[in-house]
């Protein structure tokens, strides 16, 4: 008996499967975070940051411009520059659970709508910062950067993970 | 998108109703779907392609089960294929970093791992391609030839994020053909309305008053407390996954389907069984169909079915979490239930009902502990604080309270049992001409709808429980 030549959801099945595969793939590589502790994070995008515009600021200063609780999380580094007419800051969080990235990631979005609205008509490269900002979620950890140099702090997020 | 926000309230859910219902019948399915999509891609912006590709993959796997359904090798082959691949994606996300945490615990390793967000709903969309792959393959159902209409059972937005787990065979038919009316989008918007009350006013406040006892050191906890916490969770765990449920019948009744309910007043049982048999239906009786039932159900010898048992009750815990805490309470119920079934049931038969409902909820809010507890330690130093083995057995924090939330537990006890809904439906039968009644029945669901906004506005973001499985 001649056996049957395999059908079309035969084929397609395994094609999917295989679509999957690279998917999946394609997200460890470019959106996974990391079982890395947080200081090891840290230090890897503390090392590459511009400590002469940014300084770290004090867990107060995060609840004041991001009305969130640095308590609440698992660590923070923010970082921010020491002048008024400065919209650079660099931001690190890794969270409890993942419960918790939505409330962040939309405080971030609130204090960038809101340094919009402080340096609009007298500061435009700082709002052209503001709208050029780089914001990362992998895994448990959120990175947010606003400054010139935002794609080099984002690429040492990404090689720190 | 959360049923719970503004942005679906008033934006997301009318826009699709409006649209669902001025649109022919023959393009609803398609409405529904695109509508289901972009509700999953609002939040899962990546995870919304995977959806899509499980959904194709488990579409050619029934078309192969189908085609090879005279050659029973063949078509065994195919659905071993299709069951090994919706739990390897399944198990890679939701496991793999457990797995690996596991390994580098018990062994001199220390693997690194590149963590994974979890996609939301994947637990109930992929329970959902597994009862449809076994019921082609036990032909309970025709295959599905549409591929819109089998996207359409898989991410229905109504269901997809936290179930009920709808079992392929029951919405076979509707998929094609369903009725729409007003009397079901009526009965559909006060499912909603009680289900939306249930999350943001009962489910959030007892969550309020658990998350501030459940910050407090195990070790600082007198008895009182540590019972306030623990009623207060399981509350809490009710209204939330109950008012979802009643949220998503509510919204399938508004585009025509009918789902079977996912809860039936659980905390009003007698035994941990009839326990069982009204908390998370759709769940216990997946496991039921698709697991206990396969491996020989109770149709076998006392040890074999006490095996199938433990096995549902292990997965049943796994399902819901990776981490140990979870296995621990699946193995938990699984010996509760052996008990009961083999040794003390018969006992607990003859109690009087209040003793009964006593030993019940006993068991039920240990449960709960482990359920809760980060670890498998928290939850023992929790479980000793219950009996006295914390700060003594009252202290202030407890007497506060119960002083400022005994509204909050009365509603709570009233609305976890028949009680409530029978004493709306009395308030409305009040008055005897049916169009007052209509109307009575109107304030009291839209001042319910209301108050249940005036929450949201002035609440803070509050994921419901059951999204993190």
């Amino acid at each position: 008996m001649m056996s049957k030549k395999p059908g079309i959801a035969h084929i397609m099945k395994y094609v999917v499967f295989m679509l999957i595969v690279v998917f999946v793939v394609l997200l460890m590589l470019f959106a996974s975070g990391s079982n890395k502790s947080f200081d090891e994070v840290r230090q890897g995008v503390e090392g590459s940051l511009d400590t002469e515009v940014l300084t770290e600021q004090e867990p107060a200063v995060f609840k004041r411009n991001f009305s969130l609780n640095a308590a609440d999380y698992d660590g923070v580094m923010y970082y921010s520059s020491g002048s008024n007419i400065s919209a650079e800051e660099v931001l690190l969080i890794k969270v409890k659970s993942e419960s918790q990235i939505q409330e962040i990631t939309d405080a971030i979005d609130q204090r960038v709508e809101a340094r919009i609205n402080d340096f609009d008509g007298y500061a435009p490269d700082q709002v052209k910062l503001l709208e050029n900002v780089r914001q990362s979620v992998r895994g448990t950890y959120i990175f947010f950067a606003c400054s010139q140099d935002a794609d080099a702090y984002l690429s040492a997020f990404s090689s720190s993970l | 998108m959360l049923f719970s926000s503004i942005t679906f309230l008033f934006l997301f859910l009318p826009i699709v109703l409006a649209v669902y219902y001025l649109v022919p019948y023959k393009v609803k399915n398609i409405v529904l779907l695109i509508a289901s999509l972009f509700f999953y891609a609002w939040g899962e912006p990546v995870y919304v392609i995977l959806m899509i590709l499980s959904i194709v993959f488990n579409y050619f796997c029934g078309q192969d089960i189908k085609v090879n359904e005279d050659d029973p090798r063949k078509a065994k082959h195919g659905v071993i294929f299709a069951l090994v691949g919706n739990l390897l994606i399944l198990g890679f996300f939701k496991y793999y970093g457990f797995l690996v945490e596991t390994l580098n615990a018990v062994l001199p390793t220390d693997i690194p791992y590149r963590e994974l967000a979890l996609p939301v709903g994947i637990s109930f969309y992929t329970f959902q391609a597994i009862s449809y792959i076994l019921d082609v393959y036990w032909k309970r159902a025709q295959v599905q030839k549409n591929i819109l209409y089998f996207a359409l059972y898989i991410s229905m937005f109504p269901q997809l994020i936290a179930g009920p787990i709808v079992r392929y065979s029951d919405i076979e038919e509707q998929l094609r053909s369903r009725k729409m009316n007003a009397v079901k989008i009526g009965n559909g918007a006060v499912y909603f309305i009680i289900g939306l009350a249930k999350k943001v006013i009962l489910a959030n406040s007892a969550g309020a008053v658990f998350e501030e006892i459940s910050g407090m050191a195990a070790g600082n906890l007198s008895i009182l407390t540590a019972w306030i916490g623990v009623i207060s969770y399981a509350f809490q765990i009710y209204f939330d996954f109950s008012g979802y449920s009643d949220m998503a019948l509510g919204l399938g009744k508004m585009f025509g389907f009918e789902f079977r309910k996912n809860f039936d007043y659980p905390y009003i049982s007698k035994s941990v069984t009839e326990f069982w048999r009204r908390w998370h239906i759709s769940l216990s009786t997946w496991f039921r169909e698709y697991v206990y039932i396969p491996l020989g159900g109770n149709r076998c010898s006392v040890s074999r079915n006490i095996f199938n048992l433990m096995v549902v009750w292990a997965l049943t815990g796994m399902w819901h979490g990776a981490a140990w805490n979870f296995v621990a309470w699946g193995v938990y119920y699984g010996v509760v239930l052996v008990m009961e079934k083999y040794i003390w049931g018969v006992f607990v038969d003859r109690l009087p009902n209040p003793v009964r409902h006593i030993y019940t909820a006993i068991i039920v809010l240990v449960g709960w502990v482990f359920f809760f507890s980060p670890s498998l330690g928290y939850a023992m130093r929790y479980l000793l604080a219950m009996i006295g083995g914390g700060a003594g057995i009252v202290d202030n924090t407890g007497v506060f309270i119960l002083i400022s939330h005994w509204l909050l537990y009365l509603f709570a006890v009233i609305a976890s049992s028949s009680l409530g809904i029978r004493l709306i439906k009395a308030v409305i039968r009040v008055p005897r001409n049916q169009y007052v009644q209509l109307t009575v029945a109107a304030v009291i669901f839209i001042g319910m709808f209301l108050i249940s906004v005036a929450f949201l506005v002035t609440g803070t973001f509050n994921p419901f429980l059951y999204f993190r499985f």
